[in-house]
């Protein structure tokens, strides 16, 4: 009797488990055969009445029941949650855009600075800054520019009813750190420097360089030559074929100015020019120790440079108008995201 | 400066040397050759062409088609655009195929409707000087057919950017003299005469102004010919850019391309007596050549007469009625040094400029007054005829060695019975400086053949006389570069040696920076860099202007530091805040129909602490300025919030991430803001937050609501970057409870944060607020009310919180808060 019972509840669930096509289906048929009150549990409950001979036979029936009941049932569940899972990602279409987040980023001038200031701090120069609104003795008599020059003009220059002026240059921090320091000075100085030039395609009347200067005793041509190399083929790549070109400032002598060797795609190779450079001229250390009352700089020896990020962006990323650095046009900006 | 290659082989053999090669050779000793021109015909396609016929083209006010012949057995038609020939004339027909200067060639074509087999040139569209306007008609008796090329004369013209530092370089000899000395070259003969016939002036010359003009010479010659110079010498002038003008002034100025140095050529006929080198009257009138009226100053220096008519501006300009004309028969020729700040104060102010003023103010050798004069006089005799007088000369030659150099000077004497006398610098080289400079690389020996290449000579062991043309070689170091460049600094090894130097208070403020700009540019802002100059008042809403300026510190009038002189009235104040160029970066890119604008910069402000009479102070502040909407829309999320003050927070809050933000409202109303709070970080006063006033944002086209906040960086960083220790996690778990009060509308949410603190419950850890519900419709809330639901979490640090323990604690916080918020209800 209990065998064919047995029997009978274990085929009915096995069939009404393959015929449960969602997990609720499937959870009924599971508590209503194996849960307090299902089929199973009910048949279970007459093992009482079975005499104790039979009773191992039964038990042993009777759980194997049980066990081919819930393995037919995670079995199915299994194959359930496959089939959901399947559906979950049915008809997702991967093609369409994306959602879209805030777009931020920095300007080209703060990644080509950035840059640029990573190169040299990696060479060892440490950052320094001045005022934008200097005095004539910083911006031209310290760097010995001649009194009558044409620079120290108010057609060329900023100039402010009290006599000072608008840096047009950042070496002008050169003399601001040497008049405050003792040698060794290694320092690099991105900043702003204004010239009173009328702005078009290529001039702006405020722009960005990145000033360096390096004195010690001994520092020579050698130096300055391995520097800006190294300096330059950080920046422009390894194979960068760099060159320099005798020039004159009245601050460094001798004075060179810098090409890079570039090629833009189909065309040949051509030199353009990145940056002024050259022996700090030994005017300017005199004119630093005249102005402490100390010797500290009479017998040094140093290079300085500078170079314009504007240009630098320029040739970096083929920008044809200087203007678009100061539009901020955010289809320009987000260029550089 | 344009040098002429043809010119230049007067004096120095170049001749196995590649235009590029020379080119390259002046690079690489310091003269930027800016621009390369090849001059002349340089193929057999361009021939000589008689014109036939003529025919207006219908419809055409200019054009003509012309029946040519070019000696081809037949005529062929090209329609010409200039009018200045006729039917007869000979003119160059460039034929199908010519490749022009400038690399423009020639193909058939059609114009108006009409074929054009060719083209007839002008002499410019055939890189030769343009001497009439339109076609180059050619002499009659040139044969038909002949290759133009047969005629013409090729040349290369170099432009030339000399530095300030090398006046001597501003001349054809000068030039060459160069080449010569750095490659090692020959010269050709000096074109100056070895011998000046002097005389002193007596009293025929006043030097009223020995420190300005210390030396004048002038010479007289009686009987000369005024005529167009010889073909010679008008090409050499074309060729350098210059206008042939008559045989006296061409050779004034083939004397300044030649030699470097300024003569001046007076009419006899119209100098009364004596010069008088002398300051202008303050307000005096001089009329130049170019017949414009200028208004002098004590300060310009004049060249007069016994009339005391002023005949030139000295140095600069000759005057109207002084010159030479064709009826000169008579002429003084002047040939001076000018003091140069002088010279380029006067050519400056005026903005009188002269190829004269730029060698004077550049500084003029005064070796080579009696030179230029001497040759000058020998070409005019040469080419006009006439009489010479010997060269009278008053004062002497200016002395540019300093005192105790003087002494030991080497003297260069000149001139015949008037002498002028020239002190060399001199100068003390240690080849230990060389050595320290090049680290050993350039041999001695060799570094002594440069300089004796350049024209110096060791007088005695380490003591150098430089040549009395090189003004510029005065210590050392001028005689140190002179070896590096002509050594080459690529013969120079590289090093790269360094040295470590303390980080400085500004590393430290470009790390906060740098990583400040990244972190905000991650959170979906765009950095903008604008300009520090900004306008004063301004209507075009691109433009950043004052009136929109939001500094921390309000302004008094005089704090605005204005430009003196500024290029325009956009540019004419130093930026006091941020926020005039973040709202027109705002406005302009709303213009290009951006939705999102969410701009911050980080940059230099600028004013005066006392009214314009303090000092002047720079800070460094981060802007940010948010409005439109908070992203892009897109089909995923149709809606995007519209800026709003608590997006803004948020932003700052990223900038200090650990500290305490808060905003307290000013007290002091701003113009430019509807809501203005000072930003309190920490409890430190560290900026400026406000929604910007909406008559602003009509007036810039803003459409949204605009927020603006300005931190003061030094600040920011201290606080941002001061050192901190991490805290324990908590050891038990914590429970949270909800509670929605329902309040009136006004109640702000410091109010409440308040009165919960007032309970001082000890097991509460946090809240947050995280929801306000509002319903304007009144339905499910009196409109002037709002629910606002805030989350509380508490815990013990030493045990698990029991559930009668944590209600015990929220109804005391609960009751706290209806305690000093009557007007409040719990939900």
């Amino acid at each position: 009797m209990m065998k064919e019972e047995i029997a009978n509840v274990k085929a009915t669930a096995l069939k009404d488990i393959a015929g449960a096509d969602n997990m609720k289906r499937l959870e009924e048929v599971r508590v209503s055969t194996l849960g307090k009150k299902g089929t199973l549990t009910r048949v279970q409950q007459g093992m009482r009445d079975v005499p104790a001979s039979e009773k191992p036979a039964v038990g042993a029936l009777l759980n194997e029941a049980r066990n081919t009941i819930s393995a037919a049932l995670d079995e199915r569940m299994r194959e359930l949650q496959r089939r959901l899972d399947e559906q979950s990602v049915a008809g997702i279409d991967l093609t369409l855009p994306a959602a879209t987040l805030p777009g931020g980023g920095l300007h080209p001038i703060s990644l080509v600075r950035e840059e640029a200031v990573r190169i040299l701090r990696r060479m060892g120069f440490c950052l320094a800054d001045g005022p934008e609104i200097e005095d004539e003795w910083h911006c031209f008599d310290a760097l010995n520019t001649p009194e009558d020059h044409p620079a120290r003009n108010e057609k060329d220059t900023f100039y402010f009813d009290s006599g000072k002026l608008l840096r047009t240059q950042t070496s002008t921090v050169q003399a601001r750190v040497m008049e405050s320091q003792a040698p060794p000075v290694r320092i690099i100085c991105p900043g702003s420097a204004f010239r009173r030039d009328a702005i078009d395609a290529t001039h702006l009347s405020a722009f960005n360089q990145i000033e360096g200067l390096y004195v010690d005793r001994e520092v020579s041509v050698c130096d300055l030559k391995g520097t800006l190399e190294y300096f330059l083929k950080a920046l422009f790549g390894d194979e960068t074929a760099v060159r320099f070109r005798p020039h004159f400032f009245p601050f460094t002598e001798p004075s060179f100015e810098i090409d890079v060797q570039l090629q833009a795609a189909g065309q040949a190779p051509r030199w353009i020019e990145i940056a002024g450079c050259g022996m700090v001229n030994p005017a300017v250390f005199e004119n630093i120790d005249k102005k402490t009352g100390k010797q500290l700089y009479t017998g040094c020896t140093g290079f300085a440079f500078g170079i314009g990020l504007e240009r630098l962006a320029m040739i970096r990323w083929g920008i044809r108008d200087i203007r678009l650095l100061i539009e901020n046009d955010v289809r320009f900006l987000a260029q550089f995201q | 400066m344009n040098i002429s290659k043809n010119w230049l082989d007067s004096y120095i053999d170049l001749s196995d040397l590649s235009t590029q090669e020379i080119a390259d050779m002046l690079t690489f000793a310091g003269i930027e050759v800016e621009g390369l021109q090849e001059r002349g015909v340089n193929t057999d396609l361009v021939v000589v062409a008689q014109v036939m016929q003529k025919t207006p083209v219908e419809g055409s006010d200019h054009l003509n088609v012309c029946m040519v012949d070019a000696g081809e057995g037949k005529l062929r038609q090209i329609v010409c655009g200039a009018s200045n020939y006729k039917v007869g004339d000979k003119v160059p027909c460039a034929l199908p195929g010519a490749i022009l200067p400038g690399g423009w060639e020639i193909k058939e074509g059609k114009m108006m409707g009409q074929a054009s087999c060719g083209m007839l040139c002008s002499a410019s569209e055939l890189g030769m000087p343009d001497k009439e306007h339109g076609l180059w008609i050619l002499p009659q008796d040139y044969a038909i057919g002949t290759p133009v090329r047969q005629f013409t004369q090729t040349d290369t013209l170099f432009e030339l950017e000399i530095t300030p530092n090398r006046p001597d370089l501003l001349s054809h000899w000068g030039m060459a003299r160069e080449l010569a000395g750095i490659s090692g070259r020959t010269l050709k003969q000096d074109p100056a005469p070895e011998n000046a016939d002097t005389v002193p002036a007596g009293d025929g010359i006043r030097l009223s102004a020995p420190e300005v003009c210390p030396l004048y010479t002038a010479t007289r010659i009686c009987g000369v010919k005024i005529a167009p110079s010889p073909e010679w010498l008008a090409q050499r002038l074309i060729a350098v850019g210059l206008r042939p003008i008559n045989n006296v002034v061409d050779i004034t100025n083939y004397c300044l391309f030649e030699l470097g140095h300024p003569l001046h050529a007076f009419d006899a006929a119209k100098v009364q007596g004596p010069l008088n080198i002398r300051c202008a009257r303050e307000g005096e009138q001089f009329t130049s050549l170019m017949d414009e009226t200028y208004s002098l100053l004590p300060d310009d220096l004049v060249i007069s007469d016994s009339t005391d008519n002023t005949l030139a501006l000295a140095g600069v300009m000759g005057g109207k009625d002084s010159g030479v004309t064709d009826a000169t028969t008579d002429i003084i020729l002047e040939s001076a040094w000018f003091l140069p700040s002088s010279v380029r104060r006067t050519s400056r102010r005026l903005g009188l400029g002269s190829d004269s003023s730029y060698r004077f103010e550049r500084g003029a050798s005064a070796w080579n007054v009696l030179r230029a004069a001497a040759r000058a006089v020998q070409l005019i005799l040469e080419c006009c005829g006439g009489r010479a007088e010997p060269i009278a000369v008053a004062g002497q030659a200016p002395c540019l060695v300093s005192e105790q150099k003087a002494a030991n000077a080497t003297v260069l004497q000149q001139g015949s019975q008037a002498k002028v006398f020239c002190a060399l610098q001199h100068v003390f080289l240690d080849w230990k400086e060389l050595d320290v400079m090049t680290r050993g690389s350039v041999p001695h020996m060799e570094a002594a053949r440069i300089l004796k290449n350049l024209g110096l000579r060791e007088s005695s062991a380490g003591e150098w006389d430089c040549p009395p043309w090189r003004l510029d070689l005065v210590r050392s170091c001028d005689l140190l570069e002179e070896i590096v460049r002509v050594y080459g600094i690529s013969n120079i090894p590289s090093s790269c040696t360094s040295i470590y130097v303390p980080e400085s208070r500004q590393d430290r403020a470009h790390d906060f920076r740098t990583e400040l700009s990244r972190r905000l540019a991650g959170a979906g802002l765009c950095e903008v860099q604008t300009f520090k100059l900004i306008a004063e008042q301004s209507s075009n809403p691109s433009v950043a202007a004052f009136p929109y300026a939001l500094p921390m510190k309000p302004l008094q009038e005089g704090d605005v530091i204005r430009v003196a002189l500024p290029l325009s009235e956009d540019h004419s104040i130093l930026r006091p805040s941020l926020s005039p160029g973040l709202l027109a970066v705002a406005a302009r890119n709303l213009n290009q129909g951006a939705e999102v604008l969410r701009f911050f910069e980080c940059g230099r402000i600028f004013r005066n602490t006392g009214g314009g009479k303090g000092k002047d102070i720079e800070a460094e502040v981060l802007g940010i300025l948010i409005a439109g909407k908070l992203a892009p829309a897109n089909w995923a999320q149709l809606k995007q919030p519209s800026a709003a003050p608590e997006h803004l927070l948020a932003l700052l809050e990223l900038a200090a991430p650990k500290a305490s933000i808060s905003l307290s409202p000013c007290k002091q109303n701003r113009e430019a803001a509807a809501l203005a709070a000072d930003i309190h970080i920490n409890g430190q006063n560290c900026g400026f937050f406000a929604k910007v006033a909406p008559a602003i944002c009509r007036t810039l086209g803003i459409p949204t609501d605009c927020y603006y906040a300005e931190l003061d960086l030094r600040k920011l960083q201290q606080i941002a970057t001061a050192p901190f220790k991490v805290k324990d996690l908590p050891l038990y778990p914590g429970s949270g409870r909800d509670a929605s009060i329902e309040a009136p509308a006004s109640l702000h949410h410091a109010d409440v944060l308040k009165a919960i603190e007032s309970a001082k419950q000890k097991l509460l850890v946090s809240c947050h607020l995280k929801e306000v519900f509002r319903d304007s419709s009144g339905q499910k809330l009196s409109a002037d009310r709002k629910a606002m639901t805030y989350s509380f979490l508490y815990r013990d640090s030493a045990k698990t919180l029991t559930a009668t323990e944590v209600d015990a604690a929220h109804s005391s916080v609960l009751q706290a808060i209806s305690r000093k918020l009557p007007d409040t209800k719990m939900r």
